[in-house]
């Protein structure tokens, strides 16, 4: 080329990096990808970046009787998958006008507080390890571990329960299961002061969890934040206390709130929802031996049963938000439509890519763990 | 909580030091035993499992395969299949929904979990699961089949019925049939086995016409009844159901009421429509061959049904004053009215069938007419008379025997009955005319002295269990195992029937020997006593000498080859009087018998 | 059988030796089966299979009682068989014996041949009582057990055929 011709041209001045976190990254819970556009270690722009756990669940569903589904849909969401059993059931149960015998809603209860705690233990532990600390990983999944144990005993499957289905559950409680309860939750309220040592009074732990992510109670709001993310930003809402469901209404628990919004605002949330649940599962464990009765009002043969025509909206409180199902009915043997609103819809997409930027690289899992973001919830 | 920014004290950190005295948590190496109820590999005793492929339809991953085991044994009569699960791991969820929907209960899941292989062997993920477990060790049954979790309704919707003083007064058909609700409950608890249908004679669509009943289409139903059976309100009342002994519910359960909602659809639809939709079924012209079928029962008509259908003129040659066979001259109007059972002959003589009654063959018209005037015959006499005991004083005249006078009762409506009267004989036939008797001595004496005497044990009665329990409940008196000896005479009047006690005794192959308590005699008061042991037919008289002695026999009856054609190449014989007395094999001999015709004549046809 | 039954009787009454006496049995059974034979043709046609099947069973019971005569230890074998008691069901003893000129159904046929072996087994056991004890008495009672054996066998047919509704 000849020097005359050249010109030269300005390009921007580039100073932005582009990492990706995902989909196969320790630091993203489940198959995930966020994009990050990093200048130095400042996060200047993020894209959320999913579809890898699309499975297709919505459509399966209706192309399945209505009984087969209750297989399916614990697999939506991977570490908390009975309120998705619970949800689906009461969707199905509010259209067919099914009622469930009192004592099959306090087994719910009782399976959803435990899922509950298993969750926000496997949940400790992820947002322990995104800030290096491992130890909490392993006992948060150790703990969990007994209580999949209690699963195995009294559903038969230890993260897929597939325990309950349409009307109630499918069996009864084993001999001296509640007396198992009891002691496996004294011993993780026994372990909590260690916690609280290793981890939650972590003076290192604290210093980076504070600050980390804050989601103001409007921006909240507006994007639909629910569960533990928004308890966290000051607004106490909880579909257990504000549209009580099962038999909620009978126990007492508080709502725990926090106002700074941070990650950790958000894991003392989690914490204190903890000991709610504990609280739960012994007031749910002491009444059980009074409340006889059958376990599940029978439905028609199930190769052939219709659920009449119409449409319905459950929710329930998973440990990640208000888990909700949406469910419209033909008066066919199958489903016509199930939509599954996953908590983790809200908070893991645009709220995650608010929340990233302008933070530093290192904080980037951290605020996704602290969201307690599922992507197989925002997939399906 | 306390408060987070309080730094604590430096010597905080030795509070981990109380780890060393805790209890180190160790797990085996080894997979450990898994929970009661656990949802592991699958596991089916091969001896209970009946091959009915509720498992393979209930499994939302379409894990199951049911394959052909043939050491297994197959037996359609008794619902058995020699079919089993074989289950894909790659596909199975362990959801344990084909446990809960198994009928037999065979089916649940064991404790064992582990299974490893190379890439090689990765087939082995596909296995037929039996009663020891996928690597041949049983490791105990995880989850198994709960009342609470059995996704099957095993109890029957409960047939109303008059209750007994309401009907044995009177000879108005007893039960009140399914209503809408029931009807529909009752159809959804079938599985859609399809082991009815191969139980069934005549191959009957049970499972289509439940699934229509179910969802609503009657008329889809009687389209699909229509399709192996014209005697439709005849059978939804009074046939045998075979059907029912087979059904895969009623292996833990009561089975469908598969009979019933026969009876719910064919009611449920008029008898002008029933006539339109079988109409649709004609053949459009006339194939200009003439059969002449010899009884218009059940097998006589089915076969003149189907032969009218496929353009064929059949006339029906009946020697009582009008149609119908046994179940007009033999069943009692409280179970099947007469009304029901024109209706059904109705409908077949729309499709073309031209019956002449009281033209006995053998009298106005003989065999040799009917050979020359028409392009084939069939031979559907039944089994019209009764068996005698022949014991002394039988020959009086107030013995009878029991089809004799249920014909007689059809014929005249009543008859007279004294005030006492004993049945030989433990099989229906007995129970009907016991309960016919019963409520004419209600009518006619204001009170019931009818006993019903068996050499047979109860549980051994040939008769439905539902009719005995009937019977008893109308006042009917059973007496079993004890066997007649004498029908005693004093001066030319009847007295009584005298019986000794039976002890029963099987021999070595099971066959029923009767043993006698001479000890043990009672002697039963009679003014009539009945006859219902045995049914015979009189065909050899009918045929003739000549063509009785041309024709090929087979153990007293004529000899048929699996069509029902007999030696002579013109008579084909249905029915009772070749296969013994049940009317749901006399209509499928007649669908067997009408196909043989018309390919013969069909054959004739092309080379005319 | 009518005939020459008395002589039977009178065949039997003074022979003393088990191998005579079995010889003469069979010429009995013999006869049987011949008379069944030449019942066949005057019967009809419907009803040939049975009479053939009756003259069948009596060529059987000869062959067993051949096979007996020629027996190494054949006192010891009836001694034995004597021993397991043989019950008389009496099922068809009440029923009247029919002209064997006028069989005109299965049901005629079979009473005929069971009056027959009754009979038979009736003057075996005459036979047997009016004998002292000793060798030829018990070979008299075996023989009388074997009619009731025969006896039994058509009991159990008569009653599939007459008694359980026509034949299922």
């Amino acid at each position: 080329m000849r020097a005359e011709n050249y010109q030269q041209i300005n390009h921007p001045p580039s100073h932005a990096f582009e990492l990706n976190f995902g989909p196969n990254h320790p630091g993203i819970e489940g198959n995930y990808a966020l994009q990050v556009q990093v200048e130095g270690d400042t996060v200047v722009q993020a894209r959320a970046d999913g579809g890898y756990l699309h499975r297709g669940f919505e459509k399966l569903m209706e192309q399945r009787l209505w009984i087969q589904n209750i297989a399916l849909v614990p697999r939506i969401c991977v570490p908390d998958p009975s309120p998705m059993e619970v949800c689906y059931s009461m969707a199905v149960e509010q259209i067919a006008g099914i009622e469930v015998p009192e004592r099959a809603q306090w087994i719910r209860v009782m399976q959803l507080e435990l899922s509950r705690i298993a969750a926000h233990l496997f949940t400790f532990g992820g947002h322990a390890a995104t800030t290096g600390m491992y130890s909490p990983m392993f006992w948060g999944v150790a703990d969990r571990d007994l209580i999949l144990d209690l699963f195995e005993e009294f559903t038969g499957g230890r993260i897929y329960s597939i325990y309950n289905l349409p009307g109630g559950v499918r069996r009864e409680l084993p001999e001296g299961f509640l007396q198992r309860v009891t002691d496996t939750l004294d011993y993780i309220e026994s372990r909590l002061p260690d916690y609280d040592d290793l981890f939650f009074k972590n003076r290192v732990f604290i210093k980076r969890a504070k600050g980390v992510g804050v989601t103001e109670q409007a921006m909240a709001l507006e994007y639909g934040v629910t569960g533990p993310n928004l308890r966290a930003a000051g607004l106490p809402f909880d579909v257990r206390r504000d549209d009580p469901y099962l038999v909620y209404e009978q126990l007492e628990f508080e709502v725990p709130t926090e106002e700074a919004g941070d990650a950790w605002a958000r894991t003392l949330v989690r914490r204190s929802e903890l000991i709610e649940s504990i609280r739960i599962v012994r007031q749910v464990v002491a009444a059980l031996p009074d409340i006889g009765g059958p376990l599940r009002t029978p439905i028609p043969n199930p190769l052939a049963w219709r659920v009449p025509a119409g449409e319905s909206y459950a929710r329930v409180e998973s440990s990640k938000g208000e888990l909700a199902y949406y469910v419209v009915s033909d008066g066919s043997e199958k489903p016509w439509r199930v939509h599954v609103r996953g908590p983790s819809s809200m908070h893991a997409v645009q709220v995650l890519e608010e929340l990233v930027k302008g933070g530093r690289i290192e904080d980037v899992a951290q605020t996704m763990f602290s969201l307690d973001a599922c992507p197989p919830e925002v997939d399906r | 909580m306390s408060d987070y920014n309080d730094e604590g004290s430096l010597l905080r950190p030795l509070r981990a030091l109380s780890f060393l005295g805790r209890p180190a948590v160790t797990e085996p190496l080894e997979p450990r035993l898994a929970a009661e109820g656990y949802r592991g590999f699958h596991l089916n005793e091969h001896a209970e499992c009946v091959g009915c492929s509720s498992c393979q339809k209930i499994c939302d991953n379409a894990a199951i395969t049911m394959v052909e085991v043939p050491e297994l044994p197959n037996d359609e009569a008794k619902g058995i299949r020699n079919l089993r699960p074989a289950v894909d791991y790659g596909r199975c969820c362990w959801c344990a929904l084909c446990v809960d929907i198994c009928p037999t209960g065979s089916l649940s899941l064991s404790k064992e979990y582990v299974h490893t292989c190379t890439q090689e062997e990765i087939d082995s993920y596909f296995m037929l699961p039996n009663e020891t477990g996928m690597h041949g060790t049983f490791y105990g049954k995880g989850w198994q089949k709960t009342e609470t979790s059995d996704l099957l309704d095993l109890q029957r919707q409960e047939m109303g019925e008059r209750p007994a003083e309401l009907r044995v007064d009177n000879f108005d058909e007893i039960v009140d049939g399914f209503t809408p609700e029931q009807a529909m409950a009752e159809a959804s608890r079938c599985v859609q086995c399809g082991m009815c249908h191969d139980a069934c004679p005549t191959g009957m669509d049970a499972p289509e016409y439940i699934r229509s009943i179910y969802e609503g289409d009657l008329e889809q139903a009687v389209r699909w009844i229509y399709q192996s059976n014209p005697f439709s309100h005849v059978c939804g009342r009074v046939c045998t159901h075979r059907c029912e002994d087979a059904c895969s519910i009623g292996v833990r359960g009561t089975p469908l009421a598969i009979r019933w909602l026969k009876r719910y659809a064919m009611d449920g639809v008029s008898h002008q429509r029933i006539q339109e939709i079988t109409q649709e079924q004609r053949a459009a012209e006339s194939t200009g061959h003439t059969v002449a079928v010899v009884g218009a029962g059940p097998a006589g008509l089915t076969t003149a049904w189907d032969l009218a259908r496929k353009g064929h003129k059949v006339v029906v040659y009946e020697s009582r004053q009008q149609p119908g066979g046994m179940p007009r001259y033999g069943i009692p109007e409280y179970r099947l009215p007469y009304e029901m059972l024109d209706r059904d002959i109705e409908t077949i003589t729309a499709m073309g069938v031209e019956i002449r009654c009281g033209e006995e063959v053998g009298k106005q018209v003989t065999m040799e007419q009917l050979q020359q005037e028409y392009d084939a015959v069939v031979l559907a006499i039944g089994l019209h008379l009764g068996r005698s005991t022949r014991i002394p004083g039988s020959d009086h005249a107030h013995v009878r025997s029991a089809v004799e006078l249920l014909r007689q009762v059809t014929e005249e409506g009543t008859i007279e009955v004294p005030e006492e009267v004993v049945v030989i004989g433990g099989g229906n036939v007995a129970m009907d005319i016991a309960r016919t008797v019963a409520r004419l001595q209600r009518q006619q004496w204001g009170g019931v002295k009818t006993v019903v005497t068996a050499l047979e044990a109860e549980e051994n009665f040939l008769a439905d269990p539902a009719e005995i329990r009937e019977a008893a409940e109308e006042g009917v008196t059973i007496c079993p195992s004890r066997g007649p000896q004498e029908c005693v005479v004093e001066a030319g009047q009847l007295q009584s029937l005298r019986t000794w006690g039976v002890c029963s005794i099987f021999d070595q192959q099971g066959r029923f020997a009767p043993h006698y308590d001479e000890g043990d005699e009672q002697c039963h008061p009679a003014g009539m006593v009945i006859e219902a042991i045995g049914q015979m037919s009189n065909a050899d008289q009918l045929l003739g000498d000549m063509l009785t002695e041309r024709l090929e026999w087979d153990r007293g009856r004529l000899q048929v080859c699996e069509n029902g054609r007999t030696s002579e190449t013109w008579l084909w014989a249905a029915g009772d009087c070749v296969n013994g007395p049940d009317v749901v094999h006399a209509v499928a001999d007649g669908h067997r018998v009408a196909t043989s015709i018309d390919e013969v004549l069909r054959g004739a046809l092309k080379h005319a | 059988m009518r005939e020459g039954d008395s002589g039977k009787s009178e065949r039997l009454r003074h022979l003393r030796s088990l191998t005579e006496i079995i010889d003469v049995a069979i010429q009995f059974e013999l006869a049987a089966a011949e008379f069944y034979q030449q019942l066949q043709p005057q019967v009809s046609k419907p009803l040939r299979w049975l009479v053939e099947s009756l003259a069948e069973e009596e060529k059987d019971h000869a062959e067993r009682l051949g096979k007996l005569r020629y027996h190494p230890d054949l006192y010891q074998e009836i001694q034995q068989q004597i021993e397991t008691p043989v019950t008389n069901l009496r099922f068809s003893d009440g029923l009247h014996t029919p002209d064997p000129k006028l069989l005109k159904s299965d049901q005629d046929v079979l009473q005929y041949a069971l009056s027959r072996e009754r009979l038979a087994m009736e003057q075996y056991r005459a036979l047997a009582e009016a004998t002292e004890p000793g060798e030829v008495k018990e070979l008299f009672q075996w023989l009388a057990d074997e009619e009731i054996e025969h006896k039994s066998e058509l009991e159990k047919r008569y009653y599939a055929l007459v008694h359980r509704g026509g034949g299922v």
